[in-house]
């Protein structure tokens, strides 16, 4: 099992809204003012997040942390030497969870249990990231919230990257903005064809693998079971490494309830791992992809 | 590329202390309402919350429920684990266990429902790996003990027996989620006292029994557990319960049916430990839907001489430790010793229920 060192950096705090943007399809951007949450935050790690007061909706909702700013006003960019002070959830509205979070307003108050999980960037990964030609992103949907953060930050490192985004249709690519700046070229798929290639957005992929056979890619991907089953498919059939970030329900964030935990190579107490714990990403070839209904069905908005 | 993306920030850790004396021995416990002019002697009331159970000390009543706080370490940089009065760690069974698939859990109205199927690291590598740090904390240590048969419950109690530092055992008799084993027991009366009777034998420790409260009448199993030489009860387990995707038509647990928990099983779980303390001479442990203070004064009320937090430590790990400040304010506000308020209950008729002793 994985060192559990990180969760030292977690703290379970009360925050104040300071933003609840609406984007397109019914996806928000929630920028929330917690200042020593956001410094801890590394690439692709998540927040647990709770509304107050409310015991019907009784567990926190797992989120990914999109980003990490100085400040949330687009006016004020802040310095570039400013810490970060805000963490900022992008979600879409999916249940009872997310229809209650697209009611906050600024200067309500939430419970942000943060920065949580193994993100995209833990140091056993980095030398496959090296020795990629490119780091090519997989989004499908909401998945696209776990992916600006470690782009960002590989970016800043001077590493070359790709995205491939699907969705249902066009109003699902939020957020496509901020990766501009970070990736050479961004391939978007939709299944109704509104924009980029229709269908899924592993047809992309795979046609940008066949094109490129000589190369050597890493893979970071994240969204619905089958997109990612199909693309670690894919990143095994042309030989290269994929990494994964995993959605589950979850109870607790903690590493206690058990209720996140998804099959992996092992067996006993070790087959079952924990997406909040020892995830959420897990290099692919690790999690068994083929047992059935692995993962909740409506799993299409945030983490749970 | 910089090697490390972020600092590593060690925070607060528990620091861990020892067992004294102090905590131990205990003082004599107090005589609950006291009159005015010796209001006057002793102007500042102290309430106390140190309780016996099974012959066995609690700094206080307040004790985290198994399966819904790890073994303990995973919540020690979010809070005091020297605050609390016991924590009762995950099921324990002889051989280490891989639990169900996924989805094992599902939240529904006020409460969650879970099929976890008992996931643990097993008996040997508990007393190896976890014991350890428990040890060393002021809140007690119970270990809940579960196996598919009376020979491996038998087992597993053995293979315990050799840890230091166990307060007692929980026997888990009431597990809703494994083919064999946990509920299967406590859904037979029979069954109930065979176990319990050998559990009994095999411990080194006081043995408490957790009932499940899917039977027609808990007095039954309580008086059962109580026959078979059970030291206490605790109660309740989860409630059988289950959900339907209606789009796919599936169940939304892999393994069907879950137990259900949280605020929502409070009131039936509070009328069973009622019914139970009314049954029994031993002490009773109230468990269920406890997120707040006024929740466990509940329990202590109906005569629960402890109280078990269980899902509100997933959503809110502050909750027992807030419980146990707020149970101190209560108890000094109400000039009440924790003994005169368990088992207190003012029946309409003007009855006073058998104190639970």
């Amino acid at each position: 099992m994985r060192s559990s060192a990180n969760i030292f950096q977690m703290r379970d705090e009360i925050v104040a809204v300071a933003e609840n943007q609406a984007l397109t399809g019914g996806h928000f951007l929630l920028s929330l003012h917690s200042p020593r949450q956001a410094q801890a935050t590394r690439p692709g790690q998540f927040a647990m997040l709770r509304m107050l007061g409310r015991s019907d909706v009784l567990l926190r909702r797992p989120m990914s942390i999109y980003n990490v700013k100085a400040t949330s006003d687009p006016a004020r960019r802040g310095s570039p030497g400013d810490s970060p002070a805000i963490i900022q959830l992008l979600y879409k509205v999916v249940g009872r969870g997310t229809s209650l979070m697209s009611e906050l307003k600024p200067g309500d108050r939430v419970g942000l249990l943060a920065p949580l999980g193994h993100g995209f960037l833990e140091e056993e990964y980095l030398p496959r990231a090296h020795e990629a030609d490119e780091i090519l992103h997989v989004a499908g949907g909401i998945g696209i919230a776990a992916l600006l953060l470690p782009a960002k930050r590989l970016a800043e490192a001077g590493f070359r990257q790709r995205l491939f985004f699907g969705g249902r249709t066009s109003a699902d690519l939020v957020g496509v903005g901020d990766f501009k700046p970070l990736v050479r070229a961004t391939l978007f798929a939709t299944e109704d064809g509104s924009a980029g290639s229709r269908g899924f957005v592993t047809k992309p992929v795979e046609d940008y693998l066949a094109r490129h056979a000589n190369k050597k890619y890493l893979l970071m991907a994240c969204g619905p079971w089958a997109m990612l089953q199909a693309t670690v498919q894919l990143a095994r059939r042309y030989r290269h490494s994929c990494l994964v970030s995993m959605e589950n329900r979850m109870g607790c964030g903690l590493g206690v309830c058990l209720g996140c935990c998804i099959r992996v190579e092992g067996s006993g107490h070790e087959a079952y791992q924990r997406v909040c714990t020892e995830g959420p990403v897990f290099w692919a070839e690790k999690v068994i992809w083929d047992v059935a209904r692995a993962t909740c069905p409506d799993a299409s908005g945030s983490r749970s | 590329m910089p090697r490390s993306f972020a600092p590593l920030r060690m925070t607060s850790e528990v620091m861990a202390v020892p067992r004294t004396s102090e905590n131990v021995l205990g003082r004599k416990e107090g005589s609950g309402l006291r009159k005015p002019e010796e209001q006057a002697k002793t102007p500042r009331f102290v309430p106390e919350l140190e309780t016996e159970i099974a012959g066995i000390r609690f700094q206080n009543p307040v004790w985290t429920a198994s399966g819904t706080f790890g073994y303990g370490k995973e919540f020690a940089h979010l809070m005091d684990l020297n605050q609390l009065g016991a924590i009762v760690v995950k099921g324990i069974s002889p051989e280490p266990m891989e639990g169900n698939p996924a989805p094992r859990i599902y939240e529904t109205a006020s409460g969650m429902l879970n099929a976890i199927g008992l996931q643990n690291v097993g008996a040997r590598r508990f007393l190896a790996e976890k014991l350890p740090f428990l040890r060393t904390l002021r809140a007690r240590c119970i270990v809940n003990v579960f196996a598919y048969s009376t020979e491996d419950y038998v087992r597993c109690i053995e293979i315990l027996n050799e840890g230091e530092g166990i307060a007692a055992y929980e026997l888990n008799i009431s597990c809703p989620n494994t083919r064999r084993g946990g509920i299967v027991y406590g859904s037979d009366a029979k069954l109930t006292e065979e176990v319990v009777a050998a559990a009994k034998k095999a411990a080194r420790y006081p043995l408490i029994v957790k009932l499940s409260p899917n039977v027609t009448d808990i007095t039954v199993f309580a008086r059962a557990a109580e026959a078979a030489g059970a030291d206490a009860l605790s109660l309740v387990n989860t409630f059988v319960g289950m959900s339907v995707d209606i789009e796919t038509r599936m169940p939304r647990l892999s393994n069907t049916t879950g137990g259900l928990s949280g605020p929502a099983i409070k009131p039936v779980a509070l009328r069973m430990v009622y019914q139970a303390s009314r049954a029994v001479r031993i002490p009773i442990i109230g468990i269920g839907g406890i997120a707040t203070l006024e929740d466990a004064l509940e329990y202590f009320i109906v005569g629960a001489r402890a109280v078990q937090v269980g899902t509100a430590n997933f959503y809110d790990p502050g909750t027992s430790v807030r419980i146990v400040q707020g149970l101190r304010d209560y108890c000094q506000r109400k000039r009440l010793q924790l003994s005169d308020l368990i088992g207190s209950l003012k029946l309409p008729d003007g009855s006073a229920p058998r104190p639970n002793e």
